[in-house]
Parts: structure tokens; C-alpha cells; sequence
């Protein structure tokens, strides 16, 4: 977001309870087409952009985060609350536009009513106008107006119909000079009773305002009969209100979706289907990338020759930059899984159902997306955890999200899975895939109940548990829109990781390059690639990397490894990809026409436990290598990003020692384990 | 009286009142589950929990335990 915004240009916020077409009207606005989420409380960050010039607006315009009412019930809630009311950068909106779904009238009203009642300059932009004609209704705009006492606009943010009307309404608002709004805090602690009279009255105006178009008066019986049994006074006499019954679409969807038994069999299905096919459409992509990077490696050591700059071209940056490039298609598939089934309406669905088993162990429904989120990365998912409620239930999701296994594992599963698999049988590496991500989860879940089970120790707050939320009518997802979201997230993640790992990669290219850049060896009778591979060899067990592995060695002889694997796994706290480009580094992987992974596969065959001579990687320390990725918190930035969301170092640290401890030992165990079995 | 939580599937029925000492009762209220307000239980998931209702032209999901303090007539 551009901070340099210009205070004096008026502000234009959009508000609304989730789902109410808030981002869709941002994006027809700005032209930007940034973001739209379908999962209830979502949008955590919020969008700012210009109006497109074709409008001839000049304003700041502010997507925010959906809220039910103005009283918080979660951390997210709350900084939305209070950014509405004075946004950090940006100050007091000078005008709201609150979006309301025609087709929940009642239930959207109540927001907007609340920033009337504030004092906030609004203008109600009615959204959804289309469904609510759909089911037999139409609403009377003026009707409202003078109910409400202020602007009331009918668009559709998706066809761009009434906004011109819009617009124009805008522009009266802010050019009539009066002051800046200095809306009241909305009282928190509200009576009960103040909550249903506003909703009385809402109702009250709903049926003044909801005309039907078609006569078909079965609702209305209802509602008459209801009031009458309710004795509710002076009422005008009701109309039909057919609008109060859910999309039947999504009532039908819902009796398989949300089946008592077929529900759950259906949200398995779904999410191994989504695992099954990051891993199976990603991988001719992955092999594309890899080729190319191998391939470019190779030009650029032809073309510089074997002097220190053209190693530095072709191992540190090349095979750096490759590494990061090589699990871009697994994101991006995962994020457009992930954003089809958001916008569908799905996840809320799968909240829903997995609401249960997870309040088992202490989580909350709401943890759900946070988590599945944590199979992209962990940093968005802690981010995505304040849209749970509860602050023990959200501690203990941020808690266990380092465990999901981030996408950032998946070079080096690959990795290593390919170097434990024949040749001959590619699909045991998605079955062996598959099955590490299955074991992720239930130790995730294990480490969760023993967690939950300390809890006093981990998370000391009690909090009233609780699970509300809105699942959301099924709809057709717009692919562009998932698409443009999917581009947006891969390029951030490119943003964040793609400098860190290219700046490791070059630092660990010295480490292992200097100080002794062209060591003396006896070339007497070797071929001109044996004498590179000897000063290869000779320069990094005198380079600053040896001197700091080691260092490390007595940590790393009892998991049967070496320092070479521990500088590495050290490397690998930058990011855990760079395990892989920092192996490449350390094994001088120099491609002969092969791809960057098999010629690195090659020199992991070769290579020996200097002190012993032994095989350095063996099926044994191989398994133990992926047991220690499955727990160890390796990721400098979510320690920094649980750091912030808990408000303290007590949750990271714990989470360090915690996994990483874990890690350590289940290794320890798994390689000597091996072993005695006969597994070497 | 009985409570949302022991619906039938499908069942239409009106909320007579909220118990005010449950601490997610405000909550509900705002999600629209008013007195007079009709609400149908719509699914269930597996577990029986949580219970998902139509009211006010959406589906809410609640858990069977804050259902608990709608009371229906
Ligand atoms: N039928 C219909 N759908 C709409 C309209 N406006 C938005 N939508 C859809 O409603 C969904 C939620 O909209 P979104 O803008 O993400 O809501 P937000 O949560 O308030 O930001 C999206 O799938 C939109 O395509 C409208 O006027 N009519
Ligand atoms: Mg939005």
C-alpha cells in the first residue's frame, strides 16, 4: 500500500457484513480487480486504490474487511472497527458507501443503521439486486430512502449497472463542503434489548419497502401468523416476504454437501483431491523449470569458462534462482484450489463440518482455512487465524500451523523422495508424497492434543468458545477473478522468498568458495574434469562453510549425518527451500547436459562421511532427514510473524524449542531405528 | 420449551427468546436470530454439531450448545 496517499483528497470507504459485494464494487471502481473472497472474514488486508479516471473522481477509495456490526467479537473485527473509525494511515473516511445485499435485507440493514446512528456520512450501495428479483421481489428505492434518511444506490459491481447513479451520488456527497464526520463510538456493550428493537424496526421497514412481483402468498401466512402468535403491535399489514428463504440451489447442494454422514466423505474427498492434484499437475511443470535452470547453469559455465565468476553465475545465482522458481507451479495450483473452493462457498462448509473433531483437541472450526492455509505457507495462515474468536483457540491454531506442511517442504521432499525411489517407478514418489503429508497432519493433530491437553502451560486465557458463521450461497467461481487472486499471491510469495533465498544462495557461494579460491594439486595424470572435481573438493574442505560445519559436527554425528548436511540445515532457517540450492551448493553439482536435481541426485550417491567413509546418504538418514523437515520450525519469518500475533516471544520460543526439539530426537530415533532393523 | 438445538430436520419454527446470560447470545442476535423471527433447521453435521439454520434469506452455522439459548415456541 502506497503511504504517500495525499491526506487531502477525500477518503471513500466500503463497508458491509461479509459476502456483500464490497470488493466486487472496489474492483469495478479502481479498475484494479485486486481481490474477492468468498470465505466470511477473509479480506484481513485491506485494498486501497484511486477511482478509475474514466469516473472523473478524485478519492482514495478503501476496501475493508466484512463486519456483522459495529460490536467486535474477534481480533480482526476489531482492527476493522477501529480503522473504520480512524484508519491508522488514513484518518475518518469522509464518506462509507455500505453495501447491502438486497436479498438479506434485514440482516445487512443492521450494519448500515449502526453507521447512520454513528454519525458516519453514508451512502448505501444495494447489491444483489438481481437475486432478490430472482425470488419474486423488488425493493423500492425511495421507499427506503426516506426511511433511512439517506442515499440509497442499486448496483451490481460485477456488470457495472447504476454506477453511474452511484458516482454521481458521490460527487453531490463530497462537494457539499460539510465537515469532516466525527462519528460517535458505538457503544459496546449495547443491551440486548437495543438489538432486537433495531431489528424490529428493521422489519418493519423491510416490509415496507420489499414489494413482490408475482403473486404467491405462502411466506406471508407465515409471517402473519408468526406475529399474531407474538402479539407484535402496530405492524402495517404484512406482505409477502419470500426473500426470507435461503438460495434452493444451495439448500439442495447442502443435503449431499452437509449430509450427516456423506458430509464428511465428501470433505475428505475434496481435500485429498486437492492434495493429489497439486502434486500431479505441478510435476511436468516442476521438471520444465528444473531443465531450464540446469540448462542455463551449463551455457554460462561454458561461457565464462570454470573461473570464479562463472561458478558464481552458474551455482550461486543460477541454481539459486532456480530453486526458488522450481515450486512456483505447486503454489500456484494450491492457491487456485484454494481459491475455488473459497469462492464457491465451500470452506465455510468445511468449517463447518470439521468444527467438531477439531474443538476436540482444543481448535475451533474457524481454524480450518488458517490451516489449510498453512500448506501454501505459514505467514498468511497465522495472519488468517484472527478470524477465530476465541484468543486460546487462536493461539493454539497459530501454535500448530508451523507443522502444516508449507510448500516451502516440498523441494526437498522432492528431493529427497526421488533420491530414495527407483528410477523406474516415478509414481512412488506421489504415493510417498501422499504419505508424508498424511503423517504432517495427524502429528500435527497429535501435537495439538498434547498441547491443548498442557494447556495451561501453552495458553493460559479461557474464552468463551464459540462458532457462528455465515455459509455463504453456493456460486459459480469466477475463474478470472481466482486467477488474478492466484497471480497476485504467487507473486507476492516471489516478493518475499524469491530475494531472501538468491541472497543466502550467494552468501553461502562464498562460504563455500573462499578463502581458498585455487587450491594447489598434483594434476599429474588426471583428466580435465577429475582436476576440477579435486579443487572442488580441496577448496571447500578449506573454505569458511568447513569452518563452521565444523562446528556443528557434534550435533550432526549422532543423526548419522555430517557438518556438510548441517550448514544446510542452517541455511535452510532462511527458508527451508534452500536446504535443496544450499546441497547443490555444498556438492559442486556441476551439470553435464542433465537436469540440476539428477546431477545433485548423483553427487548425493557419491558422497562419504569424510571421518568413517561411509555413505553419507542412506535410506536410513534420507527418512530421517524427511522426519526432521515434518517438524523442525525452520522459518525465520513465522517465528517473527507468531511473534507478532501473539503479542509476545512465549509462543515462538516455544514453538522453536518445541518442533525443532522434536525434530532432533524423532530423527535421532528414526535413523538408529533404521538402522537396527537393517534399514542403512 | 425446547431449544433450536433439538429440531428436527427441516423443522420451521419461531423463536420465542434468547437466553441473555449466554455469552455468545449477542452474537446470535446480530446474525439475525431475532424473538419472531422464523428460523428452519436446515442440516446437520456429522456429530449432530454444529447445526446449520436458515434465517433471514442466509444459512447460519452455530454449535448445538449456543443453539442452546434460542428458545422456539
Ligand atoms: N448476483 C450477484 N452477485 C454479486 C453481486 N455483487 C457481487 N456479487 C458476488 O458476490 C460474491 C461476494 O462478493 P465480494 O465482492 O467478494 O463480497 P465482499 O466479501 O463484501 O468483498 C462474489 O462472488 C461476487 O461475484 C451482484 O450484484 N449480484
Ligand atoms: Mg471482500
Amino acid at each position: 500500500m502506497s503511504l504517500s496517499i495525499v491526506q487531502s483528497i477525500p477518503l471513500i470507504t466500503l463497508a458491509g457484513p461479509p459476502n456483500s459485494g464490497k470488493t466486487t464494487l472496489f474492483n469495478f471502481l479502481s479498475g484494479q480487480n485486486y481481490k474477492t473472497v468468498n470465505y466470511p472474514g477473509a479480506t484481513v488486508e485491506y485494498s486501497i486504490s484511486c477511482f478509475q479516471t474514466k469516473f472523473g473522481l478524485t478519492a482514495n477509495l478503501l476496501d475493508s474487511p466484512g463486519i456483522v456490526s459495529l460490536t467486535p467479537s474477534s481480533p480482526d473485527e476489531k482492527i476493522s472497527i477501529e480503522s473504520l473509525y480512524a484508519h491508522p494511515h488514513l484518518g475518518t473516511p469522509d464518506l462509507i458507501i455500505a453495501t447491502v445485499d438486497a436479498s438479506q435485507l434485514s440482516r445487512h440493514l443492521l450494519l448500515a443503521r449502526q453507521l447512520i446512528e454513528s454519525k458516519f456520512n453514508v451512502i448505501i450501495a444495494i447489491t444483489m439486486a438481481d437475486l432478490l428479483k430472482k425470488r419474486g421481489h423488488e425493493l423500492l428505492v425511495d421507499e427506503l430512502k426516506k426511511a433511512l434518511g439517506c442515499e440509497i444506490v442499486v448496483v451490481d459491481g460485477r456488470t457495472g449497472s447504476g454506477i453511474d447513479i452511484l458516482i454521481a451520488a458521490i460527487e453531490k456527497n463530497i462537494k457539499t463542503d460539510h465537515l469532516k464526520p466525527e462519528p460517535l463510538p458505538y457503544c459496546c456493550n449495547l443491551e440486548i434489548d437495543r438489538l432486537i428493537h433495531s431489528y424490529n424496526e428493521i422489519e418493519i421497514i423491510e416490509r415496507r419497502v420489499l414489494r413482490e412481483i408475482p403473486s404467491n402468498g405462502d411466506g406471508a401466512a407465515n409471517l402473519i401468523k408468526a406475529n399474531k402468535q407474538l402479539k407484535i403491535l402496530n405492524q402495517p399489514e404484512t406482505k409477502s416476504i419470500k426473500s426470507h428463504l435461503p438460495d434452493k440451489t444451495t439448500l439442495n447442494i447442502d443435503r449431499y454437501l452437509l449430509h450427516r454422514y456423506w458430509g464428511l466423505f465428501f470433505f475428505f474427498m475434496i481435500m485429498a483431491a486437492t492434495f493429489t492434484s497439486i502434486f500431479w499437475l505441478a510435476a511436468p511443470f516442476m521438471n520444465w523449470i528444473d531443465a531450464l535452470f540446469g540448462y542455463l547453469a551449463d551455457l554460462s559455465l561454458a561461457a565464462f569458462g570454470f573461473s570464479w565468476f562463472g561458478d558464481l553465475i552458474a551455482n550461486g545465482i543460477i541454481s539459486g534462482a532456480g530453486s526458488v522458481l522450481v515450486f512456483v507451479p505447486q503454489i500456484l495450483i494450491l492457491f487456485l484450489i484454494l481459491g475455488l473452493l473459497e469462492d464457491t462457498g465451500y470452506l465455510a462448509r468445511g468449517a463447518m463440518l470439521i468444527d467438531n473433531p477439531l474443538s476436540k483437541i482444543g481448535l475451533n472450526g474457524k481454524s480450518f482455512v488458517p490451516m489449510l492455509s498453512g500448506f501454501a505457507c505459514a505467514i498468511p495462515a497465522i495472519l488468517a487465524a484472527r478470524t477465530i474468536p476465541n484468543r486460546r483457540e487462536r493461539l493454539l491454531t497459530i501454535f500448530i500451523i508451523p507443522l502444516m506442511s508449507c510448500s516451502a517442504r516440498l523441494p526437498v521432499y522432492a528431493l529427497l523422495i526421488a533420491f530414495l525411489i527407483p528410477a523406474d517407478k516415478p509414481w512412488l514418489g506421489g504415493v510417498s508424497l501422499a504419505a508424508i503429508y498424511i503423517f504432517s497432519i495427524v502429528s500435527s493433530i497429535t501435537i495439538a492434543g498434547i498441547a491443548n491437553k498442557l494447556k495451561n502451560r501453552i495458553v493460559k486465557e479461557e474464552d468463551n468458545s464459540s462458532f457462528i458463521l455465515e455459509l455463504p450461497a453456493y456460486r459459480k467461481p469466477q475463474l478470472k477473478v481466482v486467477l488474478i487472486n492466484t497471480y497476485h499471491s504467487a507473486k507476492i510469495y516471489l516478493k518475499k522468498a524469491g530475494p531472501i533465498i538468491l541472497g543466502f544462495s550467494i552468501i553461502l557461494w562464498l562460504l563455500t568458495y573462499f578463502p581458498n579460491v585455487d587450491p594447489k594439486i598434483d594434476t599429474n595424470n588426471l583428466s580435465e574434469t577429475e582436476i576440477i572435481q579435486l579443487k572442488n573438493a580441496e577448496r571447500l574442505s578449506n573454505s569458511y562453510a568447513a569452518d563452521l560445519g565444523k562446528f556443528i559436527q557434534p550435533v550432526m554425528t549422532p543423526i548419522g549425518m555430517d557438518w556438510r548436511v548441517g550448514v544446510s540445515l542452517i541455511a535452510a532457517f532462511a527458508a527451508r527451500e534452500v536446504f535443496v540450492s544450499s546441497l547443490a551448493l555444498i556438492f559442486k553439482v556441476t551439470s553435464d547436459n542433465e537436469t540440476l536435481q539428477n546431477s545433485l541426485l548423483e553427487a548425493m550417491h557419491g558422497a562419504e562421511i569424510e571421518s568413517t567413509g561411509k555413505k553419507l546418504f542412506t535410506t536410513s538418514t534420507i527418512i530421517g532427514l524427511i522426519i526432521f523437515f515434518v517438524f523442525a520450525l525452520q522459518c525465520i519469518s513465522t517465528i517473527a510473524v507468531s511473534k507478532k500475533e501473539t503479542g509476545g516471544w512465549r509462543i515462538p520460543i516455544l514453538q522453536l524449542i518445541a518442533f525443532t526439539g522434536t525434530a532432533y530426537v524423532l530423527t535421532f530415533i528414526t535413523v538408529h531405528g533404521l538402522r537396527f532393523l537393517g534399514v542403512q | 420449551m425446547r431449544s433450536a438445538s433439538e429440531l428436527k430436520f427441516g423443522e420451521k419454527v419461531i423463536i420465542y427468546s434468547l437466553d441473555g446470560n449466554h455469552p455468545s447470545c449477542r452474537r446470535i442476535l446480530e446474525f439475525g436470530f431475532t424473538p419472531g423471527q422464523e428460523i428452519e433447521l436446515v442440516s446437520k453435521s456429522a456429530f449432530n454439531d454444529p447445526l446449520a439454520f436458515a434465517v433471514r434469506g442466509t444459512l447460519i452455522a452455530i454449535r448445538k450448545n449456543e443453539a442452546e439459548c434460542i428458545k422456539v415456541a
